[in-house]
């Protein structure tokens, strides 16, 4: 916070000249909490859990693996199948389709590697695991492990990447290569960081002081921005550089996945994380201290967590329509009048009680759309 | 509540605590590490329990925490290991929301459970 003070002085002066340079007066506090959604980019940091973090030529296997439909089992779907480069890395589809459709929303993966948690529900606790799990899932890619490694055997390219990532040819082990292959997989994903958005110039403006380029930013944007950060307590659960504090809570979404069928959510990713043999308690985890792994090691199961999702990064929010762990809601309009109305009543009995329906007029749910739209790195 | 500053004996038990909660039958000094700390980013708590005049010693102590205006607690259980007599470390923390946070020791003697409870706030 010490750090902020001049910055904050230098606010002061943006306010009360905001009324002419197209500044809203944002209060010190207002300001506090816009400069904690920041600095963007992150700068680079390495997976200790994965030793080819950071490994160039890992990287280039990962890329190349990740577009390659060899490891399913049907040939045909690759993990870019779903995460496309022309859809922000996620499908644009309500929920994914693989060898068959599954009960939820493809996320994107641009800024995957900055999460706890991976997945809608958290089972996964690195990038590396995760990774995995798609492949050898009977609905997405319907691979296995030694399907994955003899495909890395009997192809020269997949062999030659093989080599220059680890340094060394596959081993006997199927888990142990397709484990590797995971984390060329994630070593390629860590390099997937969305760019700067005109919602960051906006912040590094205010952050100097700098009136001339702060005043570029919307006004409509800077309106719903308030609300964000205000009326609204968006930033409760939406907070930091990635606009997610990267648990889990209950939305009032609804958790049926189809006739007679649930879908848990966080309580059932908890226990899948503490049973999977990939966690960072596991034997596959190359950081030594296990240093990586304490969330996996004090992460607590509660009766709350059925029907808690993942709180999403809002970068590029605009791009990854449709929304929801189960892509229920078609546009951003749709989610803001879903929070602008939302039915205390679907929400968790026992849950915890953060939510009420905003109740946004119209020109308020145009302005938090507009804010939402500015978290894009192509402008508006 | 928190007593005024980490001064008294308790304070002085445990070399950098920043606050100290004073209950009926013993006082808590502690610091937060890293200090501050972050939404959202786990921590850790260096904290000392010291028995007030004629009091026991502790028999052992829990740590936990939760936002009362929402509701709910941490999403991570804390472990509380004695690094010496009197001296605790509890891992595992984090307090993934902006807020009020309550933090809580139990601290267990032989006469019963103790609950003292502190006030942060994080944003």
């Amino acid at each position: 916070m010490r750090r902020l003070v001049p910055a904050l002085v230098a606010l002061l002066a943006v306010g009360a000249a905001a009324q002419t340079t197209g500044v809203l007066p944002f209060s010190i506090s207002e300001v506090a909490r816009i400069l904690a959604h920041g600095p963007w980019p992150p700068l680079p940091r390495k997976d200790p859990s994965n030793r080819v973090s950071g490994n160039a030529a890992a990287i280039a296997f990962g890329a190349t693996l990740f577009g390659d439909p060899r490891l399913s089992v049907n040939g045909a779907i690759a993990c870019a199948t779903c995460h496309r480069a022309d859809r922000a890395l996620a499908d644009g589809l309500p929920r994914a389709q693989g060898l068959a459709r599954v009960d939820r929303n493809t996320p994107t993966v641009a800024d995957a590697h900055l999460q706890r948690w991976f997945g809608w529900d958290g089972a996964g606790d690195s990038l590396w695991a995760q990774s995995l799990r798609p492949i050898v899932d009977p609905r997405e890619m319907g691979s296995d492990l030694a399907h994955i490694a003899a495909t890395v055997r009997g192809n020269a390219d997949l062999l030659r990447g093989y080599r220059d990532a680890f340094g060394a040819p596959p081993a006997a082990d199927d888990e142990a290569v397709a484990v590797d292959v995971a984390k060329a997989l994630a070593a390629f994903q860590e390099t997937l960081t969305t760019g700067r958005t005109p919602f960051d110039d906006f912040r590094d403006a205010l952050a100097r002081g700098d009136q001339a380029t702060a005043a570029r930013y919307p006004l409509a944007a800077q309106r719903g921005l308030a609300l964000f950060i205000g009326k609204g307590q968006c930033n409760v659960c939406h907070i930091g550089p990635r606009f997610s504090n990267g648990e889990f809570h209950d939305i009032g979404i609804p958790f049926f996945a189809g006739p007679g069928r649930v879908d848990p959510g966080r309580f059932d990713g908890v226990r899948r994380l503490e049973a999977s043999r990939y966690n960072l308690l596991g034997p596959f985890n190359d950081d030594p201290t296990r240093g990586t792994a304490t969330g996996t090691r004090h992460v607590a199961s509660e009766h709350r967590n059925f029907g808690e999702f993942k709180v999403p990064s809002l970068r590029n929010v605009a791009r990854t329509a449709p929304y929801m762990h189960n892509g229920s809601l078609a546009t951003l309009r749709d989610v803001v009048r879903h929070y602008s109305e939302i039915d205390e009543d679907r929400l968790h009995a026992d849950g915890e009680r953060i939510l009420k329906p905003l109740r946004l007029s119209a020109a308020e749910s145009d302005d938090l759309v507009a804010f939402l739209e500015s978290l894009d790195e192509g402008g508006p | 509540m928190f007593g005024a500053g980490a001064a008294g004996a308790c304070g002085e038990a445990l070399q950098g605590a920043t606050r100290t909660i004073e209950g009926k039958g013993y006082v808590v000094a502690f610091k937060t590490v890293p200090d501050p700390i972050a939404v959202g980013e786990h921590f850790a708590l260096d904290f000392a329990v010291c028995p007030r005049a004629k009091g026991e010693a502790p028999r052992s102590v829990r740590v936990d925490a939760g936002m009362p205006e929402h509701r709910h607690g941490m999403n991570y259980r804390p472990v509380v290991t004695r690094r010496s007599t009197g001296a605790y470390r509890a891992d595992g923390l984090m307090f993934h929301m902006p807020g009020r946070w309550d933090l809580v020791f139990d601290v267990v003697g032989d006469g019963g459970t103790e609950r003292l409870t502190g006030t942060m706030r994080i944003e």
